[in-house]
Parts: C-alpha cells; structure tokens; sequence
C-alpha cells in the first residue's frame, strides 16, 4: 500500500484573508490567541486558558492551562515575515515525534493575502528513527494528537496504565 | 467511529503494542498488557469496528494487525482539526479588515477638511 493511501501525504489548507500579508502574518503569529479555537483545539480544552506564538526561529507554540502549567506545542524552524513561517507540531509528544508545518502568505488580490497551510511529515521523525524497519509509520503522531487534542487528560491516563503494569483489572 | 476508540488509554496501548511488535494473537496482546484476555478481546471488538485493527485466523487463534483504512480516518480528522482554525482565523482577519476600515472611516470624518 502506497504511503498516499496509508494517509501519510501531507495535509494542505488554503484560506483568502481580506487583509495584507503583513497583517495576515501578524494575526496568524503574535495575535493567535485572539482566534486560535482554544477550547477544542488544545490539550486543556476547557482548563486552556491561552496560547502564545513565538517571535523568530527557535521560539516556540506555548499553551498555558488553568493550573499555572504549559504545554509546548511547537517550536518555530523558519521566520520570514511577512512570507512564511514554519515550526515543527508535537503537542503533547515527545520532540522526536514532531510532523511539521509550514504557512505562507502569498499576495492575492490587492488587499488580500492567500494563506496556504501544509501540515506534512507524518511519515517522517526528525532523529531519522521514521528508518526504523517494521515501523508502520505514521501511526503515532496522529494517535498522539488525537490523544491530546481530543481526549482531556489523556496522557496521564496514559502514564498511568503504563506504569500500572502487573495490576489486572 | 475512530476517535471514539481512541479516546480509551488501553486501546490507545493495544494498538501501541501492535505497532512496535506487529501482528498479535490476544495471548500475546494480554501478556503484554495490564489487562486481562477477555477485555483485550473486547477492546479489540471496537478497534475492529472502527477499522484500526484487523485480524486474520491462523489455526485457532486469530492474530490482529494495525488496519490503515483507521489511520485514514484519524487524517481526515486531523484534516477538519486545521480546517476548523483556518475558519476561525479568517473570521478574526475579516473582523480585522472591518475594523481597519471603520477605524479609517471615524478617522475621516473627524479630519475637518475631509
């Protein structure tokens, strides 16, 4: 099965905004915590009170929770404003499995900015381990995301079983 | 439905096991596993229904494997997952420009010569 069947192929998102690139970066950018859908896209959901977005490479996607504690989402690998920006995606993941997304801001008609956004690499591990034979690849990451993103509290339930090893319920 | 079977940590383990060590018969999921025999073999009813595993009988034993028809699913989620902040980021750009050119209106009409 091809990896385009198996999912993998990167997922892109185009969007015209009525604004110019440079605003259309910036409200991406240093303003995503006016729009970013917090209480379903986070890992606190309900208890997510904000989200920052860095400024320049090596910054980083930082959402903070109710309970005073954060959680990384990404970190920033290109800064080109008011062109693009890309940062690698592993909310609530381990950083060796992070996918990657890359957005740019494109001129369109005068006034407004086409805003393309391809989230890739769900095949693909930064360390190289997407090598590894017998992997069937992709499978984390999503499950991961989902984890976070979809289930509350779902990685220390996670935590818990693992650890809860022996025990049979 | 595929984010329903997910939103269980033990099934998120079972299909965690299945994809380091490959395909598995129930035995060896539950020797793996902190659960017993008979919940692995119910969990992996759901994760059959939702098309995240599959399984193939070998002798008397059926040995279950990742099924990617799931994986496809969790994609097309993760798809809607950027489509939705996509959406609500062209709002805030709408709301933006609106505002830009009220505020360049008000400034307007408050110049006397405009």
């Amino acid at each position: 099965m091809s990896e385009q069947a198996n999912g993998t192929m990167p997922i892109r998102k185009t969007v015209t905004v009525p604004v110019t690139p440079q605003r259309a970066f910036e409200l991406f950018t240093a303003r995503i915590g006016e729009w970013w859908p917090l209480a379903t896209h986070s890992v606190g959901e309900d208890h997510a009170t904000g989200v920052v977005f860095g400024e320049g490479i090596g910054g980083s996607i930082v959402e903070s929770l109710a309970d005073g504690t954060t959680s990384v989402w990404g970190t920033i690998t290109g800064w080109d404003p008011p062109y693009g920006v890309a940062y690698t995606w592993h909310a609530g993941t381990p950083v060796t499995e992070a996918t990657s997304v890359e957005v740019t801001f494109t001129p369109g008609e005068p006034g407004h900015t086409v805003v393309e956004l391809v989230h890739s690499g769900w095949d693909n591990r930064p360390d190289g381990s997407a090598a590894r034979a017998n992997y069937e690849t992709g499978w984390n990451p999503v499950i991961q995301h989902y984890a976070r993103f979809a289930v509350t509290s779902g990685q220390t339930t996670l935590m818990r079983v693992t650890t809860a090893k022996g025990l049979r319920p | 439905m595929v984010l329903e079977a997910l939103g269980d940590s033990t099934r998120r383990l079972i299909v965690d096991v299945l994809r380091r060590s490959g395909p598995s018969s129930v035995a060896e999921l539950a020797a793996r596993l902190p659960v017993s025999r008979p919940a692995v073999s119910q969990h992996l009813t759901v994760l059959r229904r939702s098309r995240l595993v599959t399984y193939e009988e070998a002798g008397t034993r059926n040995v279950y494997r990742l099924d990617p028809t799931g994986m496809r699913d969790l994609r097309a989620w993760m798809d809607g997952f950027w489509q939705e902040a996509l959406d609500s980021y062209a709002e805030a750009a709408q709301k933006d420009a609106a505002l830009g050119r009220s505020d360049r209106v008000a400034i307007r009409k408050g110049l006397p010569d405009e």
